[in-house]
């Protein structure tokens, strides 16, 4: 968008215009948490945050590859897909073949990187467009879930059900009852921060966004494009496989019909934190947001609690909507506020 | 002599973009070949209740549902959009169509007109939130993805409307120059925009659009016009897909009918030779791609391939043939060549 | 009446915000615990599958319509066929502090971690429809037997056709339980009798279009002429199938016998017409069952670990008359 690229050294105010759609976004935020805690008894609670961050933590995870695979102008549809795989890898390799849960998880990712490079090969090598490769990758990554084992299993293994899923939880005294953070929650907030620091102070978090700015001219300047694209779909595909496990502790199974369409939601999510599909410009800050945004509409549903089936699609897409509308309107009130004190 | 040198540019351009996508219509015809050896009566077509019958005019008959949607997309695609919501506005088209005709006891035109117009409201919806919100066409889209198929339940208030008018039933069921009708609903839809296209400027502005839209507006290409149609237009061809979809059936199911179209349509038009970064565009390859994908669905059914682990091998088949018509295969099938002629000189 | 309320979340929305701007800081509002002791109404939150049938939407209906008739607070969640959406309602039911919870579970897995939440926050959680796993987790299960449903679907067929038949079967959505169970029980029951065989089976997803779709290929597949049986997992891929037979020109209930299951009342229709042969109900009307249940765990009474619904087998020589008693 052109006010971004405007640039900014003659800024006097404190935050700059690329921080005015997270700003916008977190301001928006803020007042649905608001609106939630006015209207509803018992919104206004701890467990209402801590759920926020259990209930969401795989699709965050799925959000940060997300991210990182559209700033560089890119898009990667078979995220649910490859979750789902995951999911069924370990709980079939656990369950079934005996091996240690730790060793599968650890197939498991190696296998969402494998998957990952592939996809990014086919799209450097033979300059196939993003979409559709990993459109096929969502087909091939659900059919191949269900050859792993057609049916969900359930997790009982001693190593996933007590040691992940209890020991390694937190309990903080918030609240009346006390309130219980998983190990994913965790995971989920070690994923953003690494990946923050990744794309911020990283050399090639810089070439991602080069790449999503103009991949020509980044080629021109001599940065490997070749190889941060690859590495853009297996960062994906990895953290693909993470959500996956993520998913696989928080139900303590694995099914292979599960995960479909998460990538959608997990691109809407990325873009209502302000990045572009066009590449280039975003932050996984403003993932974050855009999951807590997307997990906030879903909470407020279930807090009204009469909405049918139809009302239920209807509301959250009308939300969607309400809310990139108020964004929108909040972006271009505060770049009018902006530039009229410059001109003072 | 007009008509004439229109002939010739005429086929000129059916010759290229066969040309293009020659890789979708060798696969096809490998995929044709394939089952002539290893499924019996796969061409075995029979004369039946005036009409031509058997597995090659059911390919033709599915195949042209996603055709058409495909049709919309292509010009969608072509203006560097997407359009996720055809599967929902199939469903909604569908429900309005029903519920008019059985609910409220309208004639089976008014039923269809009236979802015909509501699919084109639709559509000019998405193209409403695309210019003049600027959202990004596949979160624009994606709100009547989650939001439209909410509203179709609510038309049909959840239940799946069931009607006998044989006037409706027709669509999905009848038979035109001994084709099923769909066919024919598909010829008309592929030649309204093929006109439109090559025969006014418009095929021009949106290539210009997906092009570079920056450059074409300052060119003076009415670029937000052209977004608005080709929504506008995608949606009306999801509306159309939606009548024969509820017709083939002879009731409206919002929750299933349409159900992952937009990603078949998207595919048929990518196997068709249409880049989705935008620009040139081939609606001839995409009704092929559409046909490739229902020949290989109905060669899976046919295989006994289950239909949990089918997505697998139809990924592969949209891979391989993408990857021999991108660039970079060409390349490497010219250097096989090459090489090999080397090799035996 | 549920655009009414649309419309005052959506005003509610908009006045928050305005509010919100105003910058009057998140007071605790909700004073915690307090206000259930202080409550008398029953509060029950209900997490649905979604609204993917009329089966689906009667049972839904059922159970809203009980919960107002006896005046209980029903929290309802619709979770779009997602399970990852159930467990999301699950944990803010609890939030909520409802006194019962009742799951319609989308699979058979996946629900140890929240379900033992559940138990920690001492709510008693009644199963409808679909079971979980762990027994330990739940303390009723009101619902049907899919493998049941499959077994009888099997008897009618051995039944009507003497032991003998070349059957092809229409089945559910990869993965899903109701699919699963239906096909062994199913299978259970055929593989008894040498001369009914299963020569082809595949996914018709539950849908009338794929269900029709999927027969037309089987009606066209080499073996296409000898089939003299269909088995639909459910009644939606039935009369899809139907029409697909219709236009082979074959004659549906005559020249290839069906057998569904559900019995939704578009299934009764065809059996008036002569066009279905059999349907296995499967009873979505839970509601009165249900919440007799619920009041009964309020209570303390014991309750059995397993509510079966009272199911028949209809056929389309009495549906003439069954249909006049069919609500749904």
């Amino acid at each position: 968008m052109a006010q971004q690229e405007k640039g900014g050294q003659r800024m006097r105010l404190p935050i700059g215009r690329r921080d005015i759609p997270l700003i916008a976004t977190a301001i928006v935020l803020a007042g649905v948490y608001l609106f939630g805690v006015l209207t509803y008894e018992h919104f206004a609670s701890w467990a209402v945050v801590r759920n926020l961050l259990v209930d969401n933590a795989f699709l965050g995870i799925a959000a940060v590859g997300a991210t990182f695979v559209i700033i560089s102008g890119g898009i990667d549809l078979s995220v649910g897909s490859v979750m789902a795989f995951a999911g069924i890898l370990i709980a079939k390799l656990v369950e079934h073949a005996g091996v240690h849960p730790l060793a599968a998880i650890l197939i498991a990712l190696m296998a969402g990187v494998l998957f990952g490079t592939t996809q990014g090969l086919l799209i450097w090598v033979f300059r196939l467009p993003p979409f559709l490769v990993t459109l096929a990758g969502l087909f091939f990554m659900r059919g191949a879930a269900f050859v792993v084992h057609s049916q969900s299993i359930g997790v009982r293994h001693e190593f996933v059900a007590t040691t992940l899923n209890e020991t390694l939880s937190l309990r903080l005294p918030l609240g009346s009852r006390g309130i219980v953070l998983p190990v994913t929650v965790f995971i989920l907030l070690a994923t953003f921060a690494i990946a923050w620091f990744v794309l911020r102070h990283v050399r090639f978090g810089r070439t991602v966004y080069a790449l999503g700015d103009d991949a020509q001219a980044s080629a021109l300047m001599g940065l490997p494009v070749g190889r941060a694209t690859v590495q853009v779909y297996a960062v994906s595909g990895f953290l693909s496989a993470l959500a996956g496990v993520v998913f696989m502790l928080y139900q303590q199974s694995g099914d292979p019909a599960s995960c479909k369409g998460l990538e959608l939601d997990a691109i809407a999510a990325v873009v209502i934190g302000g990045t572009l599909l066009t590449g280039g410009i975003g932050s996984v800050i403003g993932t974050l947001l855009g999951v807590l945004i997307l997990g906030l509409i879903q909470t407020l549903i279930t807090f009204q609690g009469d909405l049918s089936s139809w009302w239920t699609r209807i509301v959250a897409g009308v939300l969607v909507l309400l809310f990139l509308v108020l964004q929108r309107a909040l972006d271009a009130l505060a770049v009018s506020a902006l530039n009229t004190s410059e001109e003072s | 002599m007009p008509l004439q040198s229109t002939m010739i540019e005429l086929s000129r351009h059916i010759v290229r973009t066969l040309l293009g996508i020659k890789w979708a219509l060798l696969a096809l015809a490998l995929l044709l070949a394939f089952n002539a050896i290893f499924t019996d009566n796969f061409f075995e077509i029979r004369f039946q209740d005036g009409h031509l019958y058997g597995t090659l005019i059911d390919i033709l008959n599915h195949g042209s549902k996603v055709a058409i949607v495909a049709v919309g997309m292509t010009l969608v695609i072509a203006t560097a959009g997407v359009d996720l919501s055809v599967g929902a506005i199939v469903a909604i088209s569908g429900a309005v169509a029903a519920s008019l005709l059985v609910e409220r006891g309208a004639p089976w035109y008014v039923a269809i007109v009236a979802a015909l117009v509501t699919s084109l409201a639709l559509g000019l919806w998405n193209g409403a939130l695309v210019v003049w919100l600027r959202l990004q066409p596949i979160v624009a889209t994606l709100i009547l993805m989650v939001a439209g198929r909410g509203v179709a339940q609510l038309i049909t208030d959840g239940r799946i409307i069931t009607f006998e008018d044989s006037h409706l039933a027709w669509f999905g069921n009848g038979a035109l120059f001994a084709l099923p009708v769909p066919v024919t609903m598909l010829a008309l839809v592929a030649g309204v925009g093929a006109l439109l296209t090559r025969r006014t400027a418009l095929g021009m502005f949106i290539e210009s659009v997906g092009d570079n839209e920056q450059a074409s507006r300052l060119a003076g290409v009415p670029d937000r016009a052209v977004k608005l149609f080709v929504y506008t237009f995608c949606g009306l061809c999801a509306g159309i897909a939606g009548i024969i979809e509820c017709s083939y059936i002879k009731a409206a199911d919002a929750n299933n009918a349409g159900q992952l179209l937009e990603l078949d349509a998207i595919l048929a038009v990518v196997i068709g030779g249409t880049s989705l970064m935008g620009g040139r565009f081939f609606i001839l390859g995409s009704i092929v791609g559409a046909l490739l994908m229902q020949a290989l669905t109905k060669t899976l059914y046919m295989l006994d391939v289950s239909a949990d682990i089918a997505p697998a091998p139809k990924a592969i088949a949209v891979v391989l043939v993408c990857l021999l018509q991108s660039p970079a295969g060409r390349e490497l099938i010219a250097r096989w060549r090459s090489r090999r002629r080397g090799g035996s000189a | 009446m549920t655009s009414a309320n649309v419309h005052r979340l959506a005003v509610a929305l908009l006045a928050a915000l305005l509010v919100g701007c105003h910058k009057s800081g998140p007071g605790e509002t909700a004073a915690g615990d307090s206000s259930s002791a202080a409550r008398t109404k029953i509060r029950v939150g209900f997490s649905q599958i979604g609204a993917e049938s009329d089966w689906r939407k009667a049972n839904t209906e059922s159970i809203k319509s009980e919960a107002a008739a006896r005046g209980v607070e029903l929290i309802f969640s619709d979770a779009q066929q997602k399970k990852e959406n159930q467990i999301k309602a699950l944990r803010n039911f609890i939030v909520q502090d409802v006194d019962v919870i009742v799951l319609a579970p989308v699979v058979k897995t996946g629900w140890e971690p929240v379900l033992k939440e559940i138990r920690d926050a001492g709510i008693p959680v009644v199963l409808t429809d679909r079971r979980v796993e762990n027994e330990d987790l739940y303390r009723t299960f009101i619902g049907a037997d899919f493998v049941e449903e499959g077994r009888r679907a099997a008897r009618w067929l051995v039944d009507a056709t003497g032991g003998k038949a070349v059957i092809v079967e229409l089945e559910g959505t990869p993965g899903a339980d109701p699919a699963i169970d239906r096909k062994k029980g199913f299978h259970e029951v055929i593989a008894q009798y040498p001369e009914m065989k299963v020569i082809k089976s595949q996914s018709g997803e539950f849908t009338r279009a794929k269900g029709r779709e999927v027969m037309e290929t089987f009606l066209k597949s080499p073996e296409g002429p000898s089939i003299t049986a269909l088995f639909a997992h459910n009644d939606d891929m039935a009369l899809g199938a139907i029409q697909a037979i219709e236009e082979a020109g074959l004659k549906p209930g005559e020249d290839i016998l069906i057998v569904s299951i559900d019995g939704v009342y578009a299934a009764f229709e065809a059996m008036v017409a002569g066009k279905l042969n059999c349907t296995v109900e499967c009873n979505p009307l839970l509601g009165p069952q249900l919440f007799d249940t619920i009041e009964d765990i309020l209570a303390g009474r014991d309750v059995p670990k397993w509510i079966k619904t009272e199911e028949g087998v209809f056929t389309r020589e009495t549906a003439a008359e069954d249909i006049k008693h069919r609500r749904y």
